[in-house]
């Protein structure tokens, strides 16, 4: 799905937290999403995901306005997930049972997801008495299960260790290369960006300050604003 | 102390005596709190899940109300269902007063606030992140409010439990419109009320047993439930 944003603004009050003039995501590729807290990448995220209307501008997806039909082959996952009140199995299957889908594919979708994030031994455990990590493997593997054609992240690796997030990233590469599902990465972590994406946008004061191949980017390290920020995000990764 | 034991002695005979107006009081009790807890769950559950999702003019105001209407004390309730009720009143006509269905009707305007208010609270409190998720998962309006209630019907019983417990210990608004009249409109708390007034322990003292033992069963019952779901 390509995204298309031409003159989004966002206001709180009269605070700007949102003005994008013109911004393209090209579809079938991982696009990462960085800049400093407050850039304005969850708003943007929220806008495209259509769960904040209250914008001016052109939001255009596929070349058309958002309709139920485009928001139904879309997700988000936030980076404080929100699971249902049942267990990790039946978690999972919910978008596919929503969808109206047949027993035993919903059955074959959803094993085939645990099995790929690698929840087999939590699969009949509550949903809430899981650990932060589990409970994002548990949301990625919900927001996959029905093979979306855009797949909004917003810093969904967050405070997880090395080996869940390795899991995570192999779901999100499998998702796009299988389905050639557009995705939208925000992240703080450089490596991972670089791991996973191919191209990137750096953002700052509700602006797209730089956009490019990820490579492109981070060849940035010794330049202005974006270097800056790049360099104390590597700086921290190392230490 | 003699004679609260020996009160508590004759309530216990009194009950095994199967005694018929005693167990006439208990089934209006049961029937008149069953009913009031149910109308008002009915409304306010509604009423409750929308104030708690939805954005409109004077919502503030409305909540100022509600929590001012959680507190009221039942005998303004009951003074309010009066007037509407007496014969000079807007529904004198219908001739409820001092019946059932007039202690229903003023039990319903003390229990419907507590619900609405506990309903809302919860459906703020974690409403908009179950339709924000619904939302991104592909829910249409009828998914979206159907996960709601599944997400949230653990508080709605909670709301439900509390709008009983008021309403089977509710003693003003049902005496000022149902008027305590024998074998018609006489509830348990109403009966332990006159009773105590009459200096009958015995019987006071049994009607107040068989009330808390009710209390504590169906609030069991609703607590297990709210457990399992």
């Amino acid at each position: 799905m390509n995204i298309t944003l031409n003159h989004i603004t966002k206001k709180y009050g009269d605070k700007t937290v949102l003005n994008i003039e013109q911004f393209d995501i090209k579809a079938g590729i991982v696009t990462g999403i960085i800049g400093p807290n407050g850039s304005g990448k969850s708003t943007l995220m929220k806008i495209i995901a259509g769960l904040d209307n209250e914008y001016t501008g052109a939001l255009l997806i596929e070349g058309q306005k958002i309709n139920n039909e485009i928001y139904k082959a879309m997700t988000l996952v936030f980076q404080k997930p929100y699971l249902i009140n049942t267990d990790v199995y039946n978690n999972i299957a919910y978008p596919l049972k929503l969808r109206n889908i047949a027993a035993d594919e919903i059955k074959s979708k959803t094993e085939k997801m645990i099995e790929l994030l690698q929840l087999q031994e939590i699969m009949h455990q509550n949903a809430r008495t899981l650990s932060g990590g589990e409970m994002q493997k548990v949301a990625l593997a919900r927001a996959i299960v029905f093979e979306p054609k855009l797949l909004l992240l917003d810093e969904p690796t967050s405070n997880i260790d090395p080996q869940t997030m390795q899991l995570m990233e192999n779901a999100i590469r499998y998702i796009n290369h299988i389905n050639h599902t557009t995705v939208v990465l925000v992240t703080h972590n450089i490596r991972q960006l670089h791991r996973v994406c191919s191209q990137a946008v750096f953002m700052q004061e509700g602006k797209v300050a730089e956009q490019g191949s990820v490579s492109e980017i981070l060849a940035k390290v010794n330049e202005d604003y974006t270097g800056d920020f790049l360099e104390q995000e590597l700086s921290t990764k190392i230490k | 102390m003699d004679y609260i034991i020996q009160g508590f002695w004759e309530a216990i005979q009194l009950l095994l005596s199967f005694d018929k107006e005693i167990f006439g009081i208990i089934l209006l009790t049961l029937y008149i709190t069953i009913m009031s807890t149910f109308i008002a769950t009915i409304i306010a559950v509604p009423l409750g899940i929308l104030t708690g999702i939805k954005k409109f003019r004077f919502k503030k105001t409305l909540i100022r109300f509600l929590y001012t209407f959680m507190s009221m004390p039942p005998v303004i309730a009951g003074l309010f269902v009066y007037l509407i009720l007496a014969r000079r009143g807007p529904l004198g006509e219908l001739e409820l007063l001092f019946t059932p269905t007039a202690m229903i009707i003023a039990q319903v305007c003390l229990v419907a606030p507590i619900i609405m208010g506990i309903t809302y609270n919860s459906t703020r409190e974690k409403g908009q992140s179950i339709k924000q998720v619904a939302h991104t998962l592909g829910a249409d309006k009828r998914q979206a409010l159907a996960l709601l209630l599944f997400e949230l019907k653990a508080d709605i019983l909670a709301a439900i439990v509390s709008g009983f417990g008021r309403a089977i210990s509710e003693v003003g608004a049902v005496m000022l419109v149902g008027g305590n009249i024998k074998g018609h409109t006489r509830v348990m708390t109403t009966s332990i009320a006159m009773l105590q007034s009459m200096g009958d322990y015995s019987q006071a003292i049994a009607i107040g047993l068989v009330l808390l033992a009710l209390s504590f069963i169906i609030n069991s019952i609703l607590y297990h439930g709210q457990k399992v779901v």
